[in-house]
C-alpha cells in the first residue's frame, strides 16, 4: 500500500472502511502526538520564532522613530556601518571580554561552592539558602549593592584594602578597576546558579563509586579527578551553555554600576543595544545589533551541544 | 591471603544497636557466608570490615592485624558491590585497571593480570566496552573482574547477585564457587537467600537482629539447628513447626497425635509437663507405613510440583508441609496419615525457642 493509499481510508480486520476523521481522531494514532504537541509548537512559533523573525526583518531597515520617516529597505548598511562603528566594536569587546573572565570564574567558583554544599552538613537547608540568595537577588539590585562596595570612599572593598595597607582605589574612574568590579560583581552573582546546577549533578553520583574507588586505593583528589569530575562534565556543559549566553546579554550589572563608563569603556553589545533603540529611537540600527548577538548566542550554543555530542 | 576476625564488633547509630558484639574467626581461605533477614546488619558488619563504616565497638582484625583505625585502601580487601558500583565513564578495561594504576603496578603487568581474569570469567571480549553496554551477569563479572585483579587478602561480597534473574543467578554462583576453587582466597559472603548461603559456604553465619544465631557448616545448619529461627531460615521449603508437650517418653501435639521422644537429638531426660516446639521438616515425612510413628490431619492443598508433590495438611491449629512422592495426589478435604522419621524430629524449647540438646 502506498502512502498516498493510506492517508485516505483504512480497513480494519473485519473489512468495514474507517473514515479519515476517525483514524484522525484515533488516539492511537500520530495525529493524537502532533495535536498534543500542538499549543506548545504554536506557542512557541508565538514568543519566539515570531520575534526572531520580525528582528532580522528588521535590521534590514532604517527606521528610526524620532526621524519621522516611514521604515526604508537598506539592505545590509546597518550592519556595513556596524563594521566601521568603534563603539560597536568596543562594546562587542567588552562583551566578549566579560565572558571570558566570568564564564570561567564562575565555573570554578561553583565548582567550589557546590563542592562544599554536597559535603554532609548535618543540616543542609542553611547552605542550600545561602547558595540561593545570590541567585535570587535581581541583577540591578545586585548592580547596585556592589556599586556601593565599590564606592571608593563609603564603600566596604576598600575599606578592607586600607586596613591591609592599600591605597584607595577610584574603582569607577579607570576602565581597568572599573571592568574588574564589574567581573567580580558577576562571578559573584552568577556562581551560584553554576553551583545550583554542578550540585544537582553531584547528587547523582552514586556514592558506591566513591566506596568502590576508597575500596580500590584511590584518594580524594584522585577521587576528584577520576569520577567526579567526569561524572559532572554533562552537568557543568549545561551550566556553561545557560552563563555563556547571560554572559553575552550582560546587561544590568554594568548598567546599575558604571553605565558603562567611564565613556563607553564598560559599556556591553546588550547595553549598546538598548542605548540604541531606547535612547535613540534607531529601531533599524539596534535590530540590526541584536541580530549579531543572536547569532553569537547561536555560535555559543552550537560549540557547546557539539561538545555534549562528543562526549556521549 | 589472611585470615579475619571479629572481636565483640559493634555498631550503633545513638542508642539504636544493629550489630550486638559478634565474634568470629574466619580462616585463611574459609568461604564464609553471612545470611539473614533484610536489615539484620549483614552490610554492615560487611561494610565495617571494609572500612566504609566506622566501628563502634570491639576490633577487626586482618592477618594479623588490627585494621580499626585502617582505611579501606590499607585493608588489602577488594569488594564486589551489590550495584557493581562499576564507574560509568571508564571502559571495562580501565575499570578493572584502576586499582593496579593507582597503586602503580607498571602498565604490563596489569595488562597480563587483566588478560588473565578476563580469560578466566569469560569477558575477554568485552574489555573495550562500557558498563552502559553490558548485561547485568556481565557487568556482575565485570565487578569480580575488578576484585579478582588486585590479588587481595580477602573478598567481600554484598549481595552480589540480587539483580540478576534466577536462571542467572545460579549460573554466576557456580561461577564465584568456581572461582573460590581457583584462587583460593579468603571470601565473605553477604546474602539474604539461603540457598546461595547453602550452596557456597564452608560455613554459613546467621544473623538477626544483629547477634549470631548460628555458626556453622551448611550441613551443621541444616540438620542441627540451634533455634526456631535457624531451623526455619535454612530449608526450602521451610521447616514445619507445631506446639507439644511431654508425656512419658512421647511429646504430645494434638488430642489425638503424638510423637515418640527416643529418637529425636537430645540427651538427658525431658521433664513431664515440658512445653516444647517441634521442627519436622517437610522433606522428613515418610509414606505412613507399618511401625513408622503418624500425625493424621486433613488436607488443604496439593501443589504437584513434577519432582515431587507438597502436601500441606492441618494438625491441631497448625498448618504442616509435607514434601510427598510424585504419584501421591491427595483430594483436599480428606484425611490423610503422614509418617516421621523419628530421628528427624527437632525439639526447641518453647519459651526460649533454642534447641534442646
Ligand atoms: N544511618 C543509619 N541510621 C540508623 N539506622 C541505620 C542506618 N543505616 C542502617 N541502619 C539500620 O541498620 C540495620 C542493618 O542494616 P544493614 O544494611 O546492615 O542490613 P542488611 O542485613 O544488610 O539488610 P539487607 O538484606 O536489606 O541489605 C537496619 O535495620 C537499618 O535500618
Ligand atoms: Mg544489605
Amino acid at each position: 500500500m502506498t502512502m498516498t493509499g493510506s492517508t485516505k481510508s483504512s480497513r480494519t480486520i473485519d473489512g468495514n472502511v474507517t473514515p479519515w476523521w476517525v483514524r484522525y481522531f484515533d488516539p492511537s494514532d500520530r495525529a493524537l502526538a502532533v495535536l498534543l504537541l500542538a499549543p506548545a509548537a504554536v506557542l512557541l512559533a508565538m514568543i519566539i520564532v515570531y520575534p526572531v523573525c520580525r528582528l532580522i526583518y528588521t535590521s534590514f531597515f532604517n527606521l528610526s522613530l524620532t526621524s519621522g520617516l516611514p521604515a526604508e529597505f537598506v539592505g545590509f548598511e546597518n550592519f556595513q556601518f556596524m563594521l566601521e562603528d568603534p563603539v560597536f566594536w568596543q562594546t562587542t569587546g567588552n562583551t566578549v571580554l566579560i565572558t571570558f573572565v566570568t564564564v570561567p570564574g564562575a565555573l570554578v567558583v561553583g565548582l567550589a561552592l557546590a563542592l562544599m554544599a554536597n559535603l554532609p552538613f548535618r543540616r543542609q537547608w542553611p547552605v542550600r539558602l545561602s547558595l540561593l540568595i545570590p541567585w535570587a537577588l535581581p541583577l540591578s539590585f545586585a548592580g547596585l549593592i556592589f556599586a556601593w562596595f565599590f564606592h571608593s570612599e563609603y564603600g566596604v572593598v576598600n575599606d578592607v584594602l586600607g586596613r591591609f595597607g592599600v591605597e584607595p582605589i577610584i574603582w569607577f574612574n579607570s576602565p581597568q578597576w572599573a571592568m574588574a568590579a564589574i567581573c567580580l560583581t558577576i562571578i559573584w552573582k552568577t556562581s551560584s546558579f553554576m553551583a545550583l546546577i554542578i550540585l544537582a549533578g553531584l547528587q547523582t553520583i552514586p556514592r558506591s563509586l566513591y566506596e568502590a574507588a576508597d575500596v580500590d586505593g584511590a584518594g580524594r583528589i584522585r577521587q576528584f579527578f577520576e569520577i567526579t569530575l567526569p561524572l559532572l562534565k554533562p552537568s557543568i556543559v549545561v551550566a556553561l551553555i545557560f552563563r555563556t549566553i547571560t554572559a553575552l546579554q550582560t546587561f544590568d550589572i554594568p548598567y546599575m554600576m558604571t553605565n558603562g563608563g567611564p565613556g563607553t569603556s564598560t559599556a556591553t553589545l546588550a547595553m549598546y543595544i538598548h542605548q540604541n533603540t531606547v535612547s535613540f529611537l534607531d529601531l533599524g540600527y539596534g535590530s540590526a545589533l541584536a541580530v549579531v548577538m543572536f547569532a553569537l548566542s547561536m555560535c555559543v550554543t552550537a560549540v557547546y551541544l557539539r561538545m555534549i555530542r562528543t562526549k556521549g | 591471603m589472611a585470615s579475619v576476625s571479629f572481636r565483640k564488633l559493634g555498631k550503633s547509630y545513638g542508642a539504636l544497636q544493629i550489630v550486638k558484639n559478634i565474634d568470629l574467626q574466619i580462616a585463611d581461605k574459609e568461604f564464609v557466608v553471612l545470611v539473614g533477614p533484610s536489615g539484620c546488619g549483614k552490610s554492615t558488619t560487611l561494610r565495617m570490615l571494609a572500612g566504609l563504616e566506622p566501628i563502634s565497638s570491639g576490633e577487626v582484625v586482618i592477618g594479623d592485624r588490627v585494621v580499626n583505625d585502617l582505611a579501606p585502601r590499607e585493608r588489602d580487601i577488594a569488594m564486589v558491590f551489590q550495584d557493581y558500583a562499576l564507574y560509568p565513564h571508564k571502559t571495562v578495561y580501565e575499570n578493572m585497571a584502576f586499582s593496579l594504576k593507582v597503586r602503580g603496578v607498571s602498565v604490563e603487568e596489569t595488562r597480563s593480570r587483566i588478560a588473565e581474569a578476563a580469560q578466566m570469567l569469560g569477558i575477554t571480549q568485552l574489555l573495550d566496552r562500557r558498563p552502559s553496554q553490558l548485561s547485568g551477569g556481565q557487568r556482575q563479572r565485570v565487578a569480580m573482574g575488578r576484585a579478582i585483579v588486585r590479588r587481595p587478602k580477602v573478598f567481600l561480597f554484598d549481595e552480589p547477585l540480587s539483580n540478576l534473574d534466577a536462571k542467572l543467578r545460579g549460573e554466576v554462583r557456580t561461577e564465584i564457587k568456581k572461582l573460590h576453587q581457583q584462587i583460593g582466597t579468603t571470601i565473605i559472603y553477604v546474602t539474604h537467600d539461603q540457598v546461595e548461603a547453602m550452596t557456597l559456604a564452608d560455613r554459613i553465619v546467621i544473623l538477626r537482629g544483629g547477634d549470631i544465631e548460628q555458626v556453622g557448616t551448611p550441613d551443621e545448619v541444616y540438620n542441627q539447628p540451634a533455634s526456631v529461627f535457624v531451623g526455619g531460615f535454612v530449608g526450602s521449603p521451610a521447616m514445619n513447626f507445631t506446639k507439644g508437650r511431654v508425656e512419658g517418653q512421647r511429646v504430645v501435639l494434638t488430642p489425638t497425635d503424638s510423637l515418640p521422644l527416643e529418637g529425636a537429638r537430645h540427651s538427658g531426660a525431658l521433664a513431664d509437663g515440658r512445653e516444647l516446639v517441634v521442627g519436622i521438616r517437610p522433606e522428613h515425612f515418610v509414606p505412613a507405613v507399618a511401625d513408622v510413628p503418624r500425625l493424621d490431619g486433613q488436607v488443604l492443598v496439593v501443589e504437584p510440583l513434577g519432582s515431587d508433590t507438597l502436601v500441606h495438611f492441618r494438625l491441631g491449629d497448625a498448618t504442616l508441609t509435607a514434601r510427598m512422592p510424585p504419584d501421591v495426589r491427595p483430594t483436599p478435604g480428606q484425611q490423610m496419615s503422614f509418617g516421621v522419621d523419628p530421628s528427624k524430629i527437632h525439639l526447641f524449647d518453647a519459651a526460649t525457642e533454642r534447641a534442646i540438646v
